[in-house]
């Protein structure tokens, strides 16, 4: 193994301390002491990836191992990229500087589409070839997971395997696989034959497509025995069994989330339409309040970060939130460490929590109405009316809080005119509450801001079938928005509409993507995340080169369409999703799992086919609970 | 409002080197912060709407700079040994931060008025005698209302060439400070067919208006 030398470079380029090293709590071991060098690899800048939870999870996980060493990787910044070609630098890992060519793993984690071309331009820097197939016996394996590898398709040629699903017990097996296959003295493909076996492992190669003549897929087959014809998604059952950071890299620079942070449970009880989180993560598992504040001291202890913040899909849906928001409070406000509640819901916001929480710092309170009329609310099962988002802006104003920002989607299914001018008319009768109220001081001036996103079909969501607006539309209806608003106090801010088509294309496509992404990558597509770098015109280059339409991944699908994800099992069943479908045209809402179980398929995970949520000791423990509290 | 707490004065002497010298001035602060918290010692915060923990530091250092006499003042709520602060410190540190002594009390920092660098070019000039017989050394510098043509030369006190290494007093603090880059970038520009290549910078030493050190 060498390393690289980069002193020079470093004294170049900006932020240096995103390529430096020698972070706190970052794990250094001796090379001799190891067997398996694993490169973990986040696709997008060190701020984007240091900030990311998962990634802290598996580099702990890997490194418990005494037989392993997990380093991190990020993509470089346009200016270190520069220096690193124009000096023959690899791509190389933060803690060793390794060239990650040398790797026995890389893993990527793939958070959002935007971030493919940085794969490639990742791949390409470390000097491994793009595609799979061209990879020779030294080369490192490339692997992904996250939440993109459910459809993993579009990349399916780049990488040579796939984890589907929670990753903190399959890595371990993917580690001892690898101790075997060594010992054994296999070929390359002998081991991703080998690992094609455990559950939650996809490795594309071993699979072949077929398309028919309308160019939807045919069929998808194993073409060996130890590939399974469907592939299964892992999940952890028990979260206070699981190992959890006990320390987090303390980074020198800003990063994005610069903070210590606890995951409260995994899964969500809501069910919106729109949602690919919401159904790829189910069952619901909830850590226990004690775990968590073992978590917290311990964190807090190894980093000595000034915030912690509590992580999930919808952190007030946490069953004991407020006993461990009590008890989080008694440590930070003693510690003087603040305390974030991101991802709080508008129906169950309880002030007087917000104003232990916020005691010091007022910043903005944040809701997510998602869309602006009752009708499409409903159409979409958020579950939220305007009563429940003017009751907590009424508790916020009234509790000393002049910003108020709103969340909204455009471009959603069965959407009307009128259902945009609605998002006006919500977020300026947020505005005019501060007026009406008698408890707002008027010689100040709310602020009410709207961030409108364009709604991007995912795969695994009740909205799979589902036509995506093109750019034309999209745009016209950000400019009728925009028309309809005529309150000075609520400003108006939206998303680039190109690229929320492109992670439309990605998010449901096929193989046939994979060239469309290799030919954009060549015409200099990279870092597309970043409105500085982003680039339409090579973009349409790129897919007018392969002959590929972007229509075609954007367009409506019919419920007999075999799709190029199907072979994934999240637990949820298509059969729910297209039920689901049904019931937003009609604009009928479905309970939360907590109140009625609408038998989604995800309890076919759990041990017993019984999600936690209706265990008789959550049940019990619950009745507990509000009994003590009268 | 007079902040009328009993609070412990001390003054660090510290030395950045190796990979910390990547790290910016404001990124070393809250590294600093941080570790501060981790090893527990008793840091005083200011009073307020926003606390934050009460340290001064004498001169920030540029990135990629190394130094080996960086002053820091901070103020404890608690009477803490002199040792102890050290070791605790030294023991979290992140690579390149050595703490190299503690004393109770205020530094002299408001006195600082030079400080001396120690430059490592790739390759030395014969001479400086012309450039420090120049009236005006006029170069573009930084300042806070943008890039502006400056004369630089009222604040080189002193160049001197060594083996392989040059020695500067220039001006330091925050009345007027002079940074080693760019005297060189001068000396690049006036100095005839001299080209320094890439240089190391490290300063060695902070000074009083009598230039006597400040440590």
């Amino acid at each position: 193994m060498s390393t690289v030398n980069i002193d020079k470079i470093l004294m170049r380029v900006q932020k240096p301390t995103r390529y430096s090293g020698g972070e706190l709590n970052s794990v250094i071991k001796n090379p001799a002491d190891v067997k398996i060098r694993y490169a973990f690899a986040f696709p997008d800048t060190y701020e984007v990836g240091m900030s990311h939870l998962g990634m802290k999870i598996l580099y702990h996980c890997l490194n418990l191992r005494p037989d392993t060493w997990c380093e991190r990787v990020f993509a470089p910044w346009v200016d270190m990229e520069e220096e690193m070609r124009k000096e023959h630098i690899p791509l190389f890992s933060v803690e060793s500087r390794t060239p990650v060519r040398e790797f026995d793993f890389l893993g990527v984690t793939l958070q959002y589409e935007m971030c493919y071309t940085n794969v490639l331009n990742m791949l390409d820097l470390a000097g491994i070839p793009l595609l799979s197939r061209d990879r020779g016996e030294d080369d490192p394996f490339v692997n992904a997971g996250g939440p993109c590898a459910y459809n993993p398709e579009p990349l399916a040629e780049i990488f040579d395997f796939f984890t589907m699903g929670e990753g903190e017990e399959v890595i371990g097996e993917l580690m001892d696989a690898y101790n075997e296959w060594k010992a054994e003295g296999g070929k390359r493909m002998d081991y991703l034959k080998k690992i094609a076996k455990i559950e939650g492992i996809y490795v594309p190669c071993l699979y072949d497509v077929e398309y028919n003549e309308d160019g939807t897929l045919r069929s998808m087959t194993p073409n060996c025995p130890e590939a399974k014809p469907r592939v299964r998604k892992r999940i952890v059952e028990n979260l206070d069994e699981i190992v959890y950071p006990d320390k987090f890299i303390v980074p020198f620079m800003d990063i994005v989330h610069d903070r210590a942070s606890l995951e409260v449970f995994r899964g969500c009880i809501r069910g919106c339409r729109f949602c690919q989180a919401g159904m790829i993560y189910r069952p619901i598992r909830e850590k226990s309040p004690e775990r968590l504040l073992d978590d917290a001291k311990k964190l807090l202890a190894s980093t000595g970060y000034e915030e912690i913040s509590l992580s999930s899909l919808s952190t007030s849906d946490y069953t004991r939130f407020e006993e461990l928001a009590d008890k989080l409070l008694d440590i930070t406000e003693k510690e003087k460490v603040g305390l974030s509640l991101p991802s709080l819901r508008v129906d169950n916001f309880g002030l007087s929590l917000m104003e232990r929480v916020q005691k010091v710092r007022k910043s903005g309170l944040t809701f997510a109405p998602e869309a602006g009329s009752q009708r499409m609310r409903d159409v979409i099962n958020k579950n939220v009316t305007e009563e429940d988002l003017m009751r907590s802006v009424d508790l916020a104003f009234a509790g000393g809080w002049l910003t108020v920002k709103l969340y909204f989607m455009i471009g959603l299914p069965y959407e009307e005119d009128g259902d945009i001018a609605g998002i006006a008319r919500l977020a300026e009768k947020v505005a005019e509450r501060y007026y009406a109220s008698d408890k707002t001081n008027k010689r100040r001036a709310p602020s009410v801001n709207i961030s409108v996103a364009g709604f991007v079909p995912k795969p695994f969501t009740p909205f799979q079938w589902a036509a995506q607006n093109d750019m034309d539309t999209l745009r016209r209806k950000q400019l009728l928005l925009k028309d309809e608003i005529h309150n000075r106090h609520v400003k108006y801010s939206y998303h680039q509409s190109d690229i929320s088509v492109l992670e439309g294309v990605f998010a449901r496509g096929d193989r046939r993507l994979n060239k469309v992404l290799v030919r954009a990558f060549e015409l200099g597509c990279r870092l597309d995340g970043w409105s500085e770098c982003f680039d339409m015109d090579r973009w349409r280059r790129a897919f007018a080169d392969c002959g590929v339409d972007m229509a075609f991944y954007t367009r409506e699908r019919s419920y007999d369409e075999l799709f190029p994800w199907d072979f994934v099992d999240i637990g949820v069943t298509k059969d729910f999703m297209m039920k689901e479908n049904e019931r937003a045209k009609a604009a009928v809402t479905t309970p939360h799992c907590r109140l009625k179980c609408s038998g989604c398929g995800a309890a076919s995970l759990c041990a017993g086919g019984r999600c936690s949520v209706y265990t008789e000791e959550s049940s019990l423990r619950r009745i507990k609970e509000l009994k003590e509290n009268g | 409002m007079a902040d009328e707490r009993i609070l412990y004065d001390y003054y660090i002497i510290y030395e950045k080197t190796d990979n910390a010298k990547y790290i910016s001035h404001l990124d070393f602060v809250r590294a600093y912060n941080r570790t501060m918290r981790r090893v527990g010692l008793p840091v005083a915060f200011s009073e307020g709407f926003n606390p934050h923990p009460l340290l001064s530091f004498a001169l920030p250092l540029s990135v990629g700079y190394t130094s080996g006499c960086e002053l820091l003042e901070l103020r404890l709520a608690e009477e803490v040994a002199e040792e102890d602060i050290r070791d605790r410190l030294n023991a979290a540190a992140p690579r390149g931060i050595r703490i190299l002594s503690v004393r109770r009390g205020k530094s002299r920092m408001k006195n600082l008025r030079y400080a001396l660098y120690t430059v490592t070019p790739e390759s030395m000039p014969e001479s400086v005698d012309g450039f420090m017989d120049m009236d005006k050394i006029i170069i573009d510098k930084k300042t806070k209302s943008g890039v502006k043509d400056t004369d630089v030369r009222p604040d080189i006190r002193e160049i001197r060439l060594l083996p392989g290494k040059i020695e500067m007093v220039l001006s330091a603090g925050s009345d007027r400070n002079l940074k080693p880059d760019v005297v060189m970038k001068a000396m690049n520009k006036y100095i005839p067919g001299y080209d320094s290549g890439d240089c190391e910078y490290h300063r060695t030493a902070i000074y009083d208006g009598e230039m006597k050190t400040i440590e």
